[in-house]
């Protein structure tokens, strides 16, 4: 087998063992903590009867916890085995809070809205950030290298929530920008196009927000790992060649600097994670932070369990495809 | 080339002692921030005395009391509960300082103990503990964070374990990697054949080699902890018992601060957390920057390589090469940066090269022969600057080009074959292709197919192969990469090929393999070589002629056979006096005593005179100049002065 | 001649290789890496002993073997007439007292944060064979002295940085001496030194044979140093000694194929000596790749039909000489590896 294919299948089979360990982590979890809230939910008083009882069937809520080894009975028929066969099927069970809506379609829908928040907003970062990064550290020790550190280090210092509260006052009272929501509550919209604009002036300043945030951590990881590559020997190979400096960064710095890059996007996904939740509790908008938030608030723990799932697979599939980049970027990885 | 600055710069501090930790401090960041978290310290510890009210007494709020703008009994103005904001503020600093710490210790703990165990140990013990920790990299922690303390109750116990708990495994692959380094230092294999055990092993040589850079990464997760905490408590997960930043800023936004106007409950909060989070973060990455220094510089700065003023003199009358002379050099000078000013690492440095032959640059580590060869391609390290001389080349003087003509000359006309060749290709492009991006940059018409033809042609001559043509560098052998950079340097067919220390590092066999090969396609392609070497033996095998270089000048210049029969230098005669030669065995060798001089402790007058068993009253005094001695020999010694009779 | 101190007898050692995919998913155990091969050899007090092979020839293998750092697989390691593998710990950690070992890399081998006399201190520590302060100070002195660091006080309490190369080894060369070994196993011990510091090395090296009766056992590739410092020589290819004997005999008429490849490739200090090397053409193999028959047929500008097929044992090539070639092919030489 190829090394390249080696290398896939070990990132794949990682991935997937880490993605089977969150979900049983998770049961165990919301079990193992004081107040076990699977049993205290089947009691939540906001659940219709029927709700209950179907509550109590779906997740064998009477049953053992983990394997059943009573006579006769099958081993698997345990609390434990239901949750996985109800999260294969993609039930995720009823919101307390929200009057028996399936936690599913809550994230679904939430999930949607932070990406639209999200991925503009990363991207916008990587390429800002490797851009002022590499420039940062070509120009080391002049005046916008000292300037664009300092913004970084001060940016990263940010709390995110704080930040973002700053734009929504300066969006609002100088931009005339709204402050809440997807969209201007009760607007009738003439056309497809004017709806977007609408969203995209909600969407405006939290995606600011989280752009800034993400910015400064990018432009540091970048100028530090531009230094790195500009001080090895094949930069020195290359301008014995008589390579233009601009040949040189496009065909010999940019990619060995990315190798850093992509690893710390990867590591720091968490943070990424963490700017959401804050950035859309600050606007209001309706992803899945915000669920969260008000999950949290309102002790709702199925959707805190659901959107806990998404949020845990979510970054472990993009932990894997940063594997992927990097095996396409460096072939020394996937050399056996 | 981090051979040469090794072998140029004066040498690094050492990575031991107090004197790190001032360094660190001694930074404009350092000095900042760790100034910020000094007065937050101080804040914190004197709350009750610097503050106007006490926030934890109940009191009683009438409407009006409500977001009072800052006045003489406010300075800050209230809260949303009417209290004061400044009290708040002041008391608030004690519940980040004491989660940041309390958090941060946790996580060093925990990360470092795990991390060393997992780094030193190996083996089964050390896959699981990195696997469980490559687990808590993956999961986001804000998440595990969110669902715990949620479940298990907001207490500030809960919350710093919670942040402490969950962040651990960063330090854990941070000081696992750091460990695994210090592993395999040969100080530690040297531990180990003494017979020391592992406690021994790890007590005096990993730990303390481990817990500098544990403690910086320690400030830093401060930093983190503080603000995880004041997240938390602004999505409503704080301790309701305590007064934190984060709670202000919570309870402010949402209870109508932003409505009212009240800017005072909001700003300060959050400049707050800002003051301590960015103190910790400018003192541990100022810390960081003190243990793990960085080269300052890098290799594509602007180029201020050259600072050799205008010639004012015809080139043919200044430079007296004969017409057989390639490359003509004449009073090279070159210097590096260093704090203590200017250092001189080649002084007045001249000889001629003649088309066809090969030159051998010998002399001992830091005489400067790498220095110079990298200085006649203008491709000085970073700090290092040419202060005098000129390298005439056809017409022209190499010194006087603008940086687009020397752009063309090198590597067309002149090229280099550098030590290392692993780290002298890049890794993550095929061979092949580096070859022939050579030949395109020079040879504008040749097109994409012709260059990469002519590259597999230049493979397959060195004995690579033209098959491996796709193949990455970390692919080869050492003996292959080593064929594959004479490939990139002839692939323009240049006049003259530089090769500093081609063959150090490989198999005898393999050196021989390369020095045949270099000589064979130098006598095809009718170039001249430089072939600088610290091998006697290699220089007697290959060289037409040998300058010898002591202490960044040339102390002898001759022919070979004339220079190893008759040596006349004192260093040359003692440097072949402690070479061994495998015709004469029962030779007894004897070594020089001292070692070459330092750039930074440059002796006056000779640079060879503490070691030379002949120095007499002359030589700590003056500079001696190369004696002309007929038939291109050349020597500075005032031994040899003609006059002297 | 006296009681060797180191004895290698038949020694093998084997490492696990690499598994593929489909080993793994057929269950099948790894294919072992030959790293040493049937090694035998002697080294007896006051005797330098020298191995010289490339990288990947197993020299580094062997050094392991003598300091008890690595099992052998199959065969026996003595030292000083016992047999290493039937000692308990305790025995086994006070056996290695008297094997000490000098590295490659005096910038590397000395831990930067540790002064000269921390250092030379530290065998002395780890092993507890001294009871006091005094005494351990005393012996630091003396190995210091010994090692030619003199004036020992200018030198007890600078760091590593503070020193050359060439004294960075000599510290090395004492915290070795303070134990007062019997053998000294030294691995390339001048290659990273400027030229005009080796010899002093050397000779040091050589006196501590000479005048403390100390078997040293030095690992290198450079075959001029070997005939200039060296009792005898074992010549190593991909795990196997191919020629062993008197260090001057074996390189003034080498026996073996490679040796007298390895021989002309010297490089002499003497353009009128110029002479066509006779240089292999190729590599070294991967020790996990193995040519069946004689190991370096595959590279033997003389190789014939026999070679791909016979493995030759060490033949007798002349008094105490022997060589593994087919062409020398007589009677075995002496399996008793202490004459």
């Amino acid at each position: 087998m190829s090394g390249r294919g080696r290398y896939l299948l070990g990132k794949a089979a990682w991935a997937a063992v880490v993605v089977f360990v969150v979900i049983s982590f998770n049961f165990f979890l919301f079990r193992v903590l004081p107040g076990d809230p699977a049993k205290a939910g089947a009691r939540d008083p906001r659940l219709s009867p029927a709700s209950i009882v179907a509550l109590t069937e779906r997740f064998g809520l009477d049953k053992p916890v983990f394997l059943n080894l009573e006579d006769g009975a099958s081993p698997f028929d345990s609390q434990y085995f239901a949750y996985l066969g109800a999260l294969s099927r993609g039930d995720l069970g009823m919101s307390y809070a929200f009057r028996d809506e399936p936690v599913a379609d809550l994230l679904g829908e939430a999930l949607v809205n932070t990406i639209w928040l999200i991925l503009p907003a990363q991207v916008l970062a990587i390429l800002f950030g490797t851009a002022l990064g590499l420039l940062a550290a070509w120009r080391r020790g002049t005046a916008l290298d000292v300037v664009s550190l300092t913004v970084s280090l001060f940016l990263w210092s940010l709390p995110t929530f704080f930040l973002a509260i700053l734009l929504l006052v300066f969006g609002s009272s100088y931009l005339d920008l709204p402050t809440a929501g997807k969209v201007t509550i009760g607007a009738q919209y003439a056309s497809f196009w004017e709806e977007l604009g609408d969203i995209l002036r909600h969407l405006a300043m939290p995606t600011l927000a989280f752009t800034l945030v993400l910015l400064g951590e990018y432009m540091l990881i970048m100028r530090s790992s531009v230094l790195d590559v500009f001080s090895e020997d094949y930069i020195l190979t290359a301008k014995a060649k008589g390579l233009s400096t601009f040949r040189i960064i496009r065909d010999h710095a940019v990619r060995n600097a990315m190798l850093p890059m992509v690893t710390l996007i990867a590591l720091n996904l968490a943070f990424t994670v963490s700017g959401a939740i804050q950035v859309e509790q600050v606007f209001s908008w309706p992803g899945i932070g915000d669920l969260t938030v008000e999950a949290i608030s309102q002790r709702d723990y199925p959707v805190l369990q659901g959107a806990f799932i998404l949020i845990a697979v979510a970054v472990v599939i993009a932990n894997f495809v940063a594997d992927l980049v990097y095996g396409w970027l460096d072939p020394r990885v996937t050399h056996a | 080339m981090t051979a040469v600055v090794q072998a140029t710069a004066p040498p690094t501090a050492p990575i031991a002692g107090t004197r790190r930790w001032r360094a660190a401090l001694r930074r404009p960041m350092g000095l900042i921030g760790g100034g910020m978290l000094l007065v937050a310290v101080l804040t914190a510890i004197a709350a009750p005395l610097l503050a106007p009210y006490d926030p934890y007494a109940p009191v009683r709020v009438t409407i009006f009391d409500i977001f009072q703008a800052p006045s003489a009994a406010h300075p800050l103005g209230t809260d949303d509960g009417g209290k004061d904001v400044l009290s708040s503020l002041i008391y608030g600093a004690r519940v980040s300082l004491i989660v940041g710490f309390s958090a941060a210790t946790i996580t060093t703990v925990v990360g470092g103990l795990i991390g060393i165990v997992a780094g030193y140990r190996g083996g089964r013990i050390g896959i699981g503990l990195m696997s469980i920790t490559d687990f808590f990299l993956v999961i986001p922690e804000i998440a595990l964070q969110i669902v715990i303390v949620a479940i298990a109750g907001q207490s500030l116990v809960n919350i710093i374990l919670v942040i402490g708990l969950l962040g651990w495994a960063t330090t854990a692959r941070l000081v696992r990697s750091q460990t695994l380094s210090v592993r395999e230092r040969k100080f530690v294999h040297r531990a180990r054949a003494i017979g020391a055990r592992d406690a021994h092993i790890l007590r005096r040589h990993v730990v303390p080699a481990v817990l500098p850079l544990m403690i910086a990464n320690t400030v830093l997760v401060i930093s983190l902890a503080i603000l995880s905490e004041s997240t938390l408590a602004f999505i409503g997960l704080g301790d309701p018992t305590v007064i934190s930043w984060g709670q202000m800023l919570n309870f402010a936004f949402n209870r109508g601060a932003i409505s009212a106007g009240a800017w005072w409950a909001l700003i300060p909060p959050g400049l707050a957390i800002v003051w301590v989070v960015l103190g910790t973060t400018l003192l541990g990455t100022a810390l960081e920057d003190a243990l793990n220094p960085r080269l300052k510089r890098h290799h594509l700065e602007k180029d201020r390589s050259v600072a050799v003023p205008r010639s004012r003199l015809p080139l043919e009358r200044h430079v007296g090469g004969t017409p057989s002379t390639v490359l003509a050099v004449r009073d090279l000078a070159i210097e590096f940066d260093s704090p203590s000013g200017p250092l001189r690492a080649v002084d007045g440095v001249s000889f001629d090269l003649r088309r066809g032959e090969t030159l051998g640059l010998v002399g001992e580590s830091g005489c400067g022969k790498t220095t110079t060869i990298l200085g006649l391609l203008r491709l000085l390290p970073p700090g290092g600057r040419i202060v005098g001389g000129s390298v005439r080349y056809g017409d022209d003087d190499l010194l006087q080009l603008d940086s687009a003509e020397m752009r063309e000359v090198r590597w067309s006309r002149l090229s280099l074959v550098f030590q290392g060749a692993m780290n002298a290709l890049n890794p993550v492009r095929p061979v092949g292709d580096q070859v022939a991006e050579a030949i395109r940059v020079h040879e504008r018409g040749i097109g994409r197919r012709g260059a990469s033809r002519r590259a597999g042609e230049l493979l397959e001559r060195v004995g690579i192969g033209r098959g491996r043509y796709g193949d990455y560098p970390h692919t080869y052998s050492g003996g292959m990469r080593q064929r594959a950079m004479i490939a990139l340097a002839l692939a323009c067919r240049p006049d003259v090929v530089m090769a500093d220390e081609p063959t150090t590092a490989l198999d005898v066999m393999i050196q021989a393999q390369i020095l045949e090969l270099l000589a064979e396609l130098g006598r095809e392609m009718g170039m001249s070589v430089i072939l600088v070497t610290h091998d006697l033996g290699v220089v007697a095998q290959t060289c037409d002629r040998v300058v010898v270089m002591y202490g960044g000048r040339v102390a002898e210049e001759a022919d070979a056979a004339r220079l190893f029969a008759d040596p006349q230098h004192p260093y040359t005669q003692r440097l072949l006096a402690s070479f061994p030669d495998i015709a004469h065995p029962e030779r007894r060798l004897q070594g020089i005593p001292g070692s070459p001089p330092r750039l930074d402790d440059m002796p006056t007058g000779c640079p060879f005179h503490p070691r030379c068993p002949l120095a007499f009253e002359r030589c700590p005094t003056e500079v001696p100049p190369p004696f002309d001695l007929g038939d291109g020999r050349r020597a500075a010694c005032f031994l040899v002065e003609p006059d002297r009779g | 001649m006296a009681e060797p101190v180191a004895v290698v007898r038949d020694v093998e050692v084997a490492f696990a290789g690499r598994r593929s995919l489909l080993d793994v998913l057929r269950f099948r155990p790894a294919p072992p890496i030959r790293a040493v091969d049937s090694v035998s050899f002697a080294v007896a007090p006051g005797e330098v002993l020298a191995i010289v092979g490339e990288s990947g020839s197993g020299k580094t293998t062997t050094a392991n073997l003598l300091l008890g750092l690595l099992p052998p697989s199959a065969g026996h390691v003595e030292l000083d007439g016992r047999d290493v593998a039937r000692l308990g710990r305790r025995e086994l950690a006070r056996l290695r007292r008297s094997v000490q070992m000098i590295f490659q890399d005096p910038y590397e081998s000395l831990n930067p944060r540790m002064r000269v006399a921390d250092v030379v201190a530290e065998p002395l520590r780890v092993h507890r064979v001294l009871g006091s302060d005094a005494e351990v100070r005393e012996r630091v002195r003396e190995a210091l002295g010994e090692a030619g660091m003199t004036p020992v006080d200018a030198y007890l309490h600078r760091l590593p940085f503070e020193l050359s190369g060439g004294q960075r080894q000599r510290v090395a060369i004492a915290a070795a001496l303070a134990l007062r070994p019997k053998l000294l196993v030294a691995d390339e011990p001048v290659s990273m030194l400027d030229v005009s510091i080796r010899a002093d090395i050397l000779n040091l090296l050589r006196a501590l044979a000479d005048e403390h009766d100390i078997a040293v056992v030095m690992i290198t590739h450079d075959l001029s140093t070997v005939a200039a410092y060296a009792d005898r020589i074992a010549v190593m290819y991909l795990g196997r000694i191919v020629e062993q004997g008197e260090a001057r005999a074996v390189l003034s008429d080498p026996q073996h194929p490679y040796t007298r490849a390895l021989r002309s490739v010297v490089p002499v200090p003497d353009p009128a000596a110029r002479r066509v090397p006779q240089v292999l053409s190729g590599e070294m193999p991967d020790p996990s790749r193995i040519p069946s028959g004689c190991r370096f047929h595959p590279r033997c500008p003389l190789a014939f039909d026999r070679c791909r097929v016979e493995d030759p044992p060490l033949f007798e090539a002349g008094p105490g000489h022997a060589a593994a070639c087919l062409l020398v092919e007589g009677a075995p030489a002496a399996k008793d590896v202490r004459d």
